[in-house]
């Protein structure tokens, strides 16, 4: 006999009915959380750009310290910002959250470049003609001395440029080059009086720039570092020579000493920077954003000349300058050496001087230029050299402490984020 | 086959009338249930309409970015009325606070989307 059992075929029927019910609820569930993040993920990265373009458009000497605030007055768009100096750029620190949420972001800023203001050459007037010899071109736009510019027969070799000698504008300089940025400078100098720790037996360090600043201090002591990878918040600090040796990986350190040593080979961003000497050697690559440079407020005890020398067939990427408050008969010189290749800016106090080959994409300040041979000693000639204020990437971004800094300010690298 | 007689050799037994009135009262009960989660679960997940506004005013907000002249406004786009509202931040003069806000027809808030951009000089 088979059984009606209508109330049992009732239940089954309930709890298949109750599964799928289930099974839609818990769906639903998730789906809707999934979008909920989804819609504060949005949110978050809406308040980090509204973070981010604040930094971006506020004065330089805003935000020192970290700020959190309400963006628009809401409770689901707080801001946390932070402005600092790193070396010859800035780092920016934004923080976005929501209850548990955060997103954040530190990133390396400079600024958009002065296009009225960025020349392939910009020499103080010395009321004396700058001389050009063998396969010297110049392109993009100069401020030269009101004697201006002409071709010269130098080492039984004649100028086989481009007739126009330049190709750009011809403006005349001042009798005095633009001034660097002093307030920064001395925010750098503040740098070289800075104490820290000791590396220990570390062969690594990673140092994020969400954390304080990490002060390796190598103190009195001369060092040579090897076998070393260094990246992030990190400083290196000693007050006499530090020597870096070509098996050191530095990504993004600054590097404080009296004098600095780079041995041949050396690969690596950082920021170098010296009251008396930095020599860099041979076959060297530094990627941008680098910086070298020398900054001298004080008068050293012992007469020696502020000097910045880069090996043969080097690359460098960034700024390379030289600053002294009170410069003493032996003035500040950059030296650029055969087959080098630099992008970026060279601020020179005082001399610059070139040899055969050197390339130099971007812009070039100097009081003088200077070419040696065995013999003699040039001033003002520009001998077998290129200088192209064009041949720059379209996104190169100028350190503040620069001239040709304009006021507005870009994101340079991103260096942290989530 | 047509005509033929059908022969039932096994009784089936019925069920009784409390047993019914039981079951009837349970299935609509689930049935009822059922409908209604399905009709939450449809009426609260994200509504094609808002992913849309969404969509639109980001769009909107990616081109105010790059472009000169920004002014307080009312513009339709789409199926939408979006009202824009741009005034500086914080006293800044290079800062904007734009605030776009997408209506439907029936003038109900789609989609708000707020933020702080650089006034774009270049």
């Amino acid at each position: 006999m088979i059984r009606a059992s209508a109330l049992y075929l009732v239940i089954v029927i309930a709890l298949v009915i109750g599964v799928l019910c289930s099974s839609l609820i818990v769906v639903a569930y998730f789906y809707r959380s999934e979008y909920q993040r989804k819609f504060r993920y949005d949110r978050l990265e809406n308040n980090l750009n509204s973070g981010i373009n604040i930094l971006l458009a506020s004065p330089d000497s805003a935000y020192a310290r970290q700020t959190t605030f309400s963006l628009f007055n809401r409770s689901d768009d707080s801001v946390s910002i932070q402005k600092s100096v790193w070396g010859a750029y800035n780092i920016f620190t934004v923080k976005s959250f929501i209850q548990n949420d955060t997103l954040f972001r530190t990133f390396l800023t400079a600024n958009a470049v002065d296009s009225a203001k960025w020349s392939a050459i910009y020499i103080a007037d010395d009321d004396r003609p700058i001389s050009v010899s063998g396969k010297t071109s110049i392109t993009g736009n100069v401020f030269i001395p009101k004697a201006g510019i002409q071709t010269a027969y130098i080492d039984g070799k004649a100028y086989t440029g481009d007739k126009r000698i330049v190709i750009g504008e011809k403006r005349t300089s001042e009798k005095k080059l633009p001034v660097l940025d002093t307030d920064r400078l001395k925010l750098l100098d503040k740098d070289f009086s800075t104490k820290g720790t000791t590396l220990g037996n570390k062969d690594s360090l990673t140092w994020s720039f969400l954390k304080e600043i990490k002060i390796i201090d190598f103190k009195n002591e001369e060092q040579t570092l090897k076998h070393l990878d260094l990246k992030g918040n990190i400083l290196l600090h000693s007050d006499t020579t530090l020597i870096i040796d070509s098996t050191v990986l530095l990504n993004n350190v600054l590097v404080f000493a009296r004098s600095i040593i780079v041995k041949d080979g050396f690969h690596g961003s950082c920021q170098l920077f010296a009251t008396d000497s930095i020599s860099i050697g041979k076959d060297c690559h530094f990627s941008y954003p680098s910086c070298l440079g020398i900054i001298r407020s004080n008068a050293p005890k012992i007469i020696s000349q502020a000097k910045i020398s880069i090996g043969e067939n080097t690359t460098f990427s960034g700024l390379i300058f030289t600053s002294e408050k009170k410069p003493g008969s032996l003035k500040p010189m950059i030296s650029i050496n055969k087959k080098d290749t630099i992008r970026g800016q060279i601020y020179s106090q005082d001399a610059l001087a070139l040899k055969d080959k050197a390339v130099i994409y971007g812009s070039v300040f100097t009081n003088r230029f200077v070419y040696q041979n065995s013999f003699t000693l040039y001033e003002n000639y520009l001998i077998n050299t290129t200088f192209n204020s064009k041949n720059i990437s379209p996104y190169y971004l100028a350190s503040p402490v620069t001239p040709v800094a304009s006021k507005k300010k870009k994101i340079l690298k991103w260096l942290e984020g989530n | 086959m047509a005509g033929r007689k059908l022969i039932v050799q096994e009784k089936v037994a019925a069920s009784t009338l409390l047993e019914v009135v039981i079951s009837m009262v349970i299935i609509v009960l689930v049935f009822g249930t059922a409908m209604m989660i399905y009709s939450n679960v449809t009426r609260l997940s994200l509504s094609v309409k808002k992913t849309q506004a969404q969509a639109i005013l980001l769009e909107m907000m990616r081109n105010m970015e790059s472009s000169k002249e920004i002014t307080s406004q009312s513009v339709v786009a789409g199926d939408f009325t979006i009202e824009q509202s741009v005034k500086s931040y914080n006293d800044n003069n290079d800062l904007l606070s734009v605030d776009l806000t997408a209506y439907d027809d029936n003038h109900q808030e789609v989609a708000e989307l707020q933020k702080v951009i650089i006034r774009n000089d270049d």
